[in-house]
């Protein structure tokens, strides 16, 4: 020890000085992170398939779809030799059916884009927020918020009352927030109502179903057609694969959303169950499968908005709860 | 004896008051406003647009109950206190909004006025209970220069004039008061007192504090207010005082021209500004603070200096806290403070996150004192009215944000680049001429012509700090 001081030469004694315009400021990476609220909607990137499977399904429909495609063409052959009548009828019915998976697929590709498109836009958002925003990057995203929603009949007078209360004067956090307010509120309160349904129909649904197998069914057709119904509402009806994709999303997500009010989750909606099964076994269980319904709107809902939901303002279990309580005096 | 009787006196006072709040908030009626601001900091311009604003509901977007749709309407209804001049509302606006605009006269009485507001209730039981409720929005205005009288309550006449005279000697202000001081060095406090003596040093002194409030630096702490603007006590000998050196024993002989004076003093604070501060601030529930903070930059550091003491000063005359149940005892609390940096409409929209922190860091002290006793805090920059337009414009390859607007006194519009703000209070030296020189607007012509309202830059989120939780 003694010896590498005895060897560190005379110019490193302690107090040193240094040209100030060399010195450059301590690099971002020490500096602690920003923090990342879970319960706002900075959801998690999703996940990418594994390389390996993705190589495999691919190779495998593209085998398919050769196969698929040699048999087409050898029945129309076969159907030309016995008749060019039935040959060329198997060939306007191969037609068609081209024809209409091209549609299709183009639907979907169109609803696939705009549910990518509400994203991206969200999570710009989200960034803007963080890093205050400029009024001119908010303006952008304000008009691209707009634009979605251009074509929407309903929302012409929101987007009238947005137009005229933005003034030259508000920064871009304040933008942000009023196209939040204006433009968004009658959605999340449409949202809102449609979530509030699903879930009054599940819990009535497993509460009166005969069957375990019924019930099963039941949550997950409603369950499905709710975030159907919240995307379409919000962005787009969303094609098959649309669907799959938000739905895999929500999976991932669904322990964020709806856990914003202090000190409830899943057990306290258990809890709550367990209460309404004291009086009746079925009607706990419906009141369990209600909520979780409705856990998963309000995934959907924070999955399909173009805006992040301000930290005030996010849709809380607390009425759909006050309502499933009133639902025994109702029914019996 | 007659000390303690006061001191009761005030207690019992106090804790009606309080009663008086609590009943109030529990019958959900009435709040009080407290718009506080040193002369031109722009309050009856304040009070104008938001009544302008809360009549017509067009331009307030941030208020909830108006973007939640439970907004039904207002109106302006007589205020409680009859003996009080009612305010001008319909003058006011005519004058902003008239074919020639021109801000307001300098306020020279007391006035009150009373602004009802219904809405529908957002929470489930008070909706089924009533259905529509009214909140009574009581706000008073009043000359600015009043207001720094306040701190002299809790003064004693020795006091106060060892720090008036010590003011009076200091830079900015030794030069005007001169003839005072120089008067007051003439004669001996001592003497027998005399009337004419006694109005002639008060008439001089109010000479001197007249030529403060006239001078380029704009210095606000200007003690007594009522000497500058007398209101209906004009000519009353409760205003022939002024600071006097102190006694060479403490106490003036009986019969002594200091002893006149120290009576007056005492007469003044009793008569006439425990009367305004229990009249017109003892019961408020939410206060403004209008500061004019590009005034007080266009004057330098003593400019902000002095609107820092004269601030500090005040705000330590009212009763923050929080709303509890059990507070009233101790008396009528503000729980809610907003500071607002006005006429924000007067530098470019870019630099209203500067001018909110400048704020805040000049009045720091104040902001956390008032948030350890209880009270909510928030500051921000707002323009009652905003008379200018935010554009850019090319300097030199670079953009610029500018504004433009109609300059006092000019028929013409001008595009203008106001300058940057600077970060801090401190260090702006008193040779600022060159470096800030934020032009005064009047108002453009048309302003609210499209019936929504006054335009104004976060009124909404003002009224919604202040009054929005009442209309929940």
């Amino acid at each position: 020890m003694s010896r590498t001081e005895d060897k560190a030469p005379p110019a490193w004694v302690p107090p040193m000085e240094f040209d100030p315009a060399s010195a450059r400021p301590l690099p971002a990476e020490l500096e602690p992170d920003a923090p990342t609220s879970l319960a706002g909607d900075i959801l998690p990137p999703p996940r990418r398939g594994k390389g390996a499977a993705r190589l495999l399904l691919l190779s495998l429909a593209a085998l398919l779809l050769a196969a698929l495609g040699f048999d087409t063409a050898d029945l129309i052959n076969r159907a030309f030799n016995w008749s060019p009548w039935a040959g060329s009828a198997l060939a306007g019915l191969l037609g068609l059916a081209v024809a209409s998976l091209g549609w299709l697929t183009g639907r979907e590709a169109l609803a696939w884009r705009r549910l990518r498109r509400v994203d991206d836009l969200r999570q710009r958002a989200a960034a803007l927020l963080a890093g205050g925003a400029t009024g001119k990057e908010a303006a952008v995203l304000r008009d691209a918020v707009a634009d979605l929603y251009a074509g929407r009949r309903d929302l012409a007078p929101a987007r009238h009352a947005l137009a005229s209360a933005v003034t030259d004067a508000h920064d871009g956090r304040e933008m942000l927030a009023l196209t939040d307010r204006i433009l968004l509120t009658p959605l999340d309160s449409a949202a809102y109502r449609l979530v509030l349904a699903a879930s009054r129909d599940v819990a009535v649904g497993t509460a009166l179903s005969p069957a375990a197998l019924l019930d099963v069914a039941l949550v997950l057709w409603r369950n499905m057609k709710l975030v159907r119904e919240i995307a379409a509402l919000y962005a787009a009806r969303p094609g098959l694969f649309g669907s799959a994709r938000l739905v895999r999303r929500m999976a991932e997500n669904v322990g964020v959303a709806g856990m914003v009010e202090g000190g409830d989750g899943l057990l306290v909606d258990a809890l709550g169950g367990t209460v309404a099964a004291a009086i009746s076994a079925r009607l706990g269980q419906g009141m369990v499968n209600g909520l979780l319904t409705a856990r998963i709107g309000l995934a959907a809902m924070h999955l399909c908005r173009p805006l992040p939901f301000a930290a005030d303002r996010q849709p809380g279990l607390n009425d759909i709860r006050k309502e499933l309580l009133r639902l025994p005096q109702k029914i019996l | 004896m007659a000390d303690w009787l006061t001191r009761i006196e005030e207690g019992s006072a106090r804790v009606v008051d309080g009663a008086a709040q609590v009943a109030a908030r529990l019958a959900g009626g009435t709040l009080r406003l407290g718009v506080t601001g040193l002369r031109r900091a722009g309050k009856t311009v304040f009070i104008t647009s938001t009544l302008n604003n809360l009549l017509l509901a067009g331009r307030l977007p941030f208020l909830d109950v108006l973007a939640q749709g439970r907004y039904i309407g207002a109106q302006l209804r007589p205020q409680p206190d009859g003996a009080i001049p009612r305010f001008d509302y319909e003058n006011h606006l005519a004058a902003l909004t008239g074919p020639a605009p021109a801000w307001p006269q300098a306020t020279r009485a007391v006035s009150e006025i009373r602004i009802a507001l219904r809405y529908r209730p957002a929470g489930l039981v008070r909706r089924r209970l009533g259905g529509v409720a009214t909140l009574n929005l009581d706000i008073i205005d009043y000359p600015g220069e009043w207001l720094l009288d306040l701190p002299m309550l809790r003064q004693e006449f020795g006091d106060w004039s060892v720090q008036t005279l010590e003011l009076a000697s200091t830079r900015p202000r030794h030069d005007l008061a001169r003839p005072w001081l120089e008067a007051l060095d003439t004669i001996d406090p001592a003497m027998a007192a005399d009337e004419a003596t006694a109005r002639q040093l008060a008439s001089l002194y109010t000479q001197f504090l007249r030529q403060c409030r006239a001078s380029r630096i704009g210095l606000s702490l200007l003690q007594p207010g009522r000497f500058l603007e007398p209101g209906e006590m004009e000519g009353a000998p409760i205003l022939t005082f002024c600071p006097l050196p102190p006694a060479p024993d403490g106490r003036w002989r009986n019969g002594s021209l200091g002893a006149l004076m120290q009576d007056r003093f005492e007469g003044y604070k009793d008569k006439v500004i425990r009367r305004f501060f229990r009249d017109h601030f003892a019961r408020i529930d939410r206060q403004i603070v209008l500061v004019d903070l590009l005034s007080a930059i266009n004057a330098g550091e003593p400019g902000m200096e002095d609107l820092r003491r004269s601030l500090s000063a005040t705000l330590e005359s009212f009763r923050h806290g929080t709303g509890g149940w059990l507070d009233w005892l101790g008396g009528a609390r503000v729980d809610r403070v907003l500071f607002a940096a006005t006429k924000a409409d007067h530098v470019a929209a870019p630099q209203h996150a500067t001018l909110t922190g400048l704020l805040e860091t000049l009045m720091a002290d104040r902001l956390r004192h008032i948030r350890f006793e209880g009270a909510a805090v928030k500051s921000l920059s707002l323009a009652a009215v905003k008379c200018t337009d935010n554009v850019l414009t090319e300097h030199e390859g670079r953009q610029l944000a500018c504004i433009q607007g109609f300059p006092l006194g000019r028929t013409e519009p001008l595009v203008l680049f106001p300058g940057e703000l600077p970060d801090s209070h401190l260090g702006l030296g008193d040779a600022v001429a060159d470096r800030f020189r934020f032009t005064d607007f009047q108002p453009p012509p048309g302003l609210g012509r499209d019936g929504r309202g006054l335009p104004n830059i976060r009124l909404d989120q003002a009224l919604e700090f202040l009054i929005g939780d009442r209309l929940a």
